[in-house]
């Protein structure tokens, strides 16, 4: 069995929510997608996903949560081993700079999205992180040519990446 | 561990017990251990249990402890006189080996030097923007490329040149089919090209030498490349019928230009001179396996080509034509090819059924299987059927293998088929069905002209 590949969203807002998971609908017959309303159901989640063996690729979360907010969320999974190559974005509508150059340095933070945010938008860096992720860490990443950025996957194998001639 | 994979795994053990508990009149204690060893490979190819270069490894692992004279079983007063270990552990610098090393280091400089992209803008453009003549100029391109480097290296980048193109082609336009279509089948047509086109062309090769019959890569392209030439204008054809582009226009545009730095001309100086003395063998007789260490050496003494390119040469393929060769030797040498041979009353086939017979098997098994792992599980009967009288030494030799090289080759009907058709489904643009009815016919159609040159073409040239 191929590890799956999760998508995690976490906001508590249920329309923003729900905007968001319209807009990345696309993805989810290559990669699952759980969702959380707070940081701390966001652990639990990642728990259960790393418990089984599969892997979180994807992380977009917003900043305002209740409880542990969502830079915190960010940093703690960087320091983590298993979770420190998902790559992370930050949604957010109000984060203070001091915040924001937390996430950066601390979480390594690929992509800031402002809310509001245009659908086009969303789907491009999503494609872009999850590429990211594929490249880097699946070792046939073939299979998510179709829905990922497959002009960078066939550089990839161009390079001797996964596949050759038998 | 998936539900085939054991299946596999079972099968492939108990294929390597059998001959060792069931007593085949007729056959020698090395040819039943040989039998151990085939049955086990083609069950583990067959299922790819483990990957299939570590099949190859085995055999010869096997090869050198139950059947040289440095393993653990003592051959006396048999049939058999064992090999020296060396004979199977040197199929991995066989010369045709030796030979797709050089073409290694040539594809993977020209990888990293953007060659391929290059050579691909400057061949592409004369084609024009028509999408009629745009798709012959991609296979055009593919094709020439993918005879001298690796057809899924050939069309990963020919996919990065057309994923632009459709894009900006209408949802509903079929010639986006046709395109997607078009660069894995032309890079499984130009593989036959040349020798080093594509791995099953070493391992009949190996094998004909191995019988003391040498194939000049000249000599190969004269047989080959008519047929390459046909085949892609025919394969052309096919997709327009099926795909006709539905616009007249297509705009082109290919960014980059020509790197111009010390180690990227070494490299363009390198590859010019080592195809020009390829596909001239036949003139100044250097072999091509000393030619091909010409970039090898080249490459690397001006550092064009560094300890961390040459730790990434795909070594695994060059396992998996030893391993092939490796088997076809065991199977000679210990009597077991002939023994199975003999097993058929050949003499109620024509010559040409023969043939054909070869050619369909073949085209078949590598629509499923590797075209590696067919053409080595196919050639060492198939030499012996040369070797035993049924088809006419040399010349029946070198036909009956270019028919199984070629025809394995043509196999592309299914993803699974070859690399570069799984990349091309992977892409979404096409699917499944439209490869199976337009793969069908080209094969079809291939197998056919491999037999109508075997009548009228070949003999007039071997």
């Amino acid at each position: 069995m191929e590890k799956k590949i999760f998508i995690l969203v976490v906001e508590d807002e249920p329309e923003v929510l729900d905007s968001i998971m319209r807009d990345i609908s696309d993805f989810e017959a290559f990669f699952p997608i759980e969702m959380a309303d707070t940081a701390e159901e966001a652990r639990e989640l990642i728990r259960e996903i790393l418990d089984r063996d599969d892997q979180v690729g994807l992380i977009l979360c917003d900043h305002v949560l209740p409880g542990d907010n969502g830079v915190e969320l960010l940093v703690e999974m960087q320091k983590s081993e298993e979770t420190r190559k998902t790559r992370k974005v930050l949604i957010t509508g109000q984060a203070g700079l001091k915040e924001t150059v937390r996430a950066v340095n601390e979480a390594e933070l690929r992509h800031y999205i402002a809310k509001p945010w245009e659908k086009e938008e969303l789907i491009s860096i999503v494609t872009e992180m999850l590429t990211d992720y594929v490249l880097e860490n699946v070792r046939q990443p073939l299979r998510f040519m179709q829905i990922l950025d497959g002009e960078r996957i066939a550089e990839f194998i161009r390079k001797g990446g996964g596949l050759t001639d038998n | 561990m998936s539900k085939s994979k054991l299946a596999g795994l079972i099968l492939g053990i108990a294929g390597f017990l059998m001959p060792l508990v069931v007593n085949f009149p007729g056959l020698s204690l090395a040819g039943h251990l040989a039998m151990s060893i085939f049955l086990m490979a083609a069950v583990f190819w067959m299922f790819e249990t483990i990957p299939i270069y570590s099949t190859s490894i085995l055999v010869i692992f096997f090869q050198v402890i139950l059947l040289s004279t440095e393993g653990f079983i003592t051959y006396s007063g048999g049939d058999y006189s064992p090999l020296p270990y060396t004979r199977f552990i040197a199929t991995l610098a066989d010369p045709i080996i030796i030979l797709f090393l050089g073409g290694f280091v040539l594809a993977d400089a020209s990888v990293k030097y953007d060659f391929d992209k290059s050579m691909t803008r400057l061949l592409l453009s004369p084609f024009g923007t028509q999408p009629r003549y745009m798709i012959l100029g991609l296979m055009t391109v593919t094709a020439f490329l993918s005879a001298f480097m690796s057809n899924t290296a050939t069309t990963a980048m020919m996919i990065t040149v057309i994923l632009p193109i459709v894009a900006k082609m209408e949802p509903g336009d079929p010639a986006r089919i046709g395109m997607a279509l078009s660069i894995p089948f032309a890079a499984n047509i130009g593989g036959i090209a040349t020798p080093i086109g594509t791995p099953p062309n070493a391992v009949v090769i190996a094998a004909l030498n191995q019988q003391g019959v040498d194939v000049a890569f000249s000599s190969w392209m004269l047989y080959a490349t008519p047929l390459a030439i046909i085949m892609l204008f025919f394969a052309w054809q096919v997709l327009l019928r099926l795909y006709p582009p539905a616009v007249a226009n297509i705009p082109l545009k290919l960014d980059g230009k020509l790197k111009k730095s010390r180690n990227a001309i070494i490299l363009y100086v390198t590859f010019a001179l080592t195809v020009i003395l390829w596909v001239t063998e036949g003139l100044h007789g250097i072999r091509s396996a000393i030619v091909a260490l010409i970039p090898v050496a080249v490459l690397t003494l001006t550092s064009a080509f560094e300890k961390q390119d040459i730790r990434k040469l795909p070594w695994e393929v060059l396992w998996l034509i030893a391993g092939g060769i490796a088997l076809g030797i065991s199977m000679k040498e210990t009597g077991l090819a002939e023994w199975m041979v003999a097993a058929i009353s050949w003499e109620k086939f024509s010559y040409l059924l023969l043939l054909a017979v070869f050619g369909a098997v073949a085209l078949i098994m590598s629509n499923f299987l590797s075209n590696t792992v067919t053409a080595s599980l196919l050639i060492p009967l198939a030499i012996s059927l040369a070797t035993s009288g049924i088809l006419e030494g040399v010349f029946g030799m070198m036909m009956i293998g270019l028919v199984i090289a070629l025809a394995a080759s043509f196999a592309m009907v299914l993803p699974i088929s070859t690399p570069p058709n799984a990349i091309a489904v992977s892409t979404g643009m096409v699917k499944t069905k439209n490869m199976i009815s337009s793969g069908m016919i080209i094969g079809v159609t291939g197998l056919i002209l491999i037999l109508l040159m075997a009548i009228f073409y070949w003999p007039y040239i071997i």
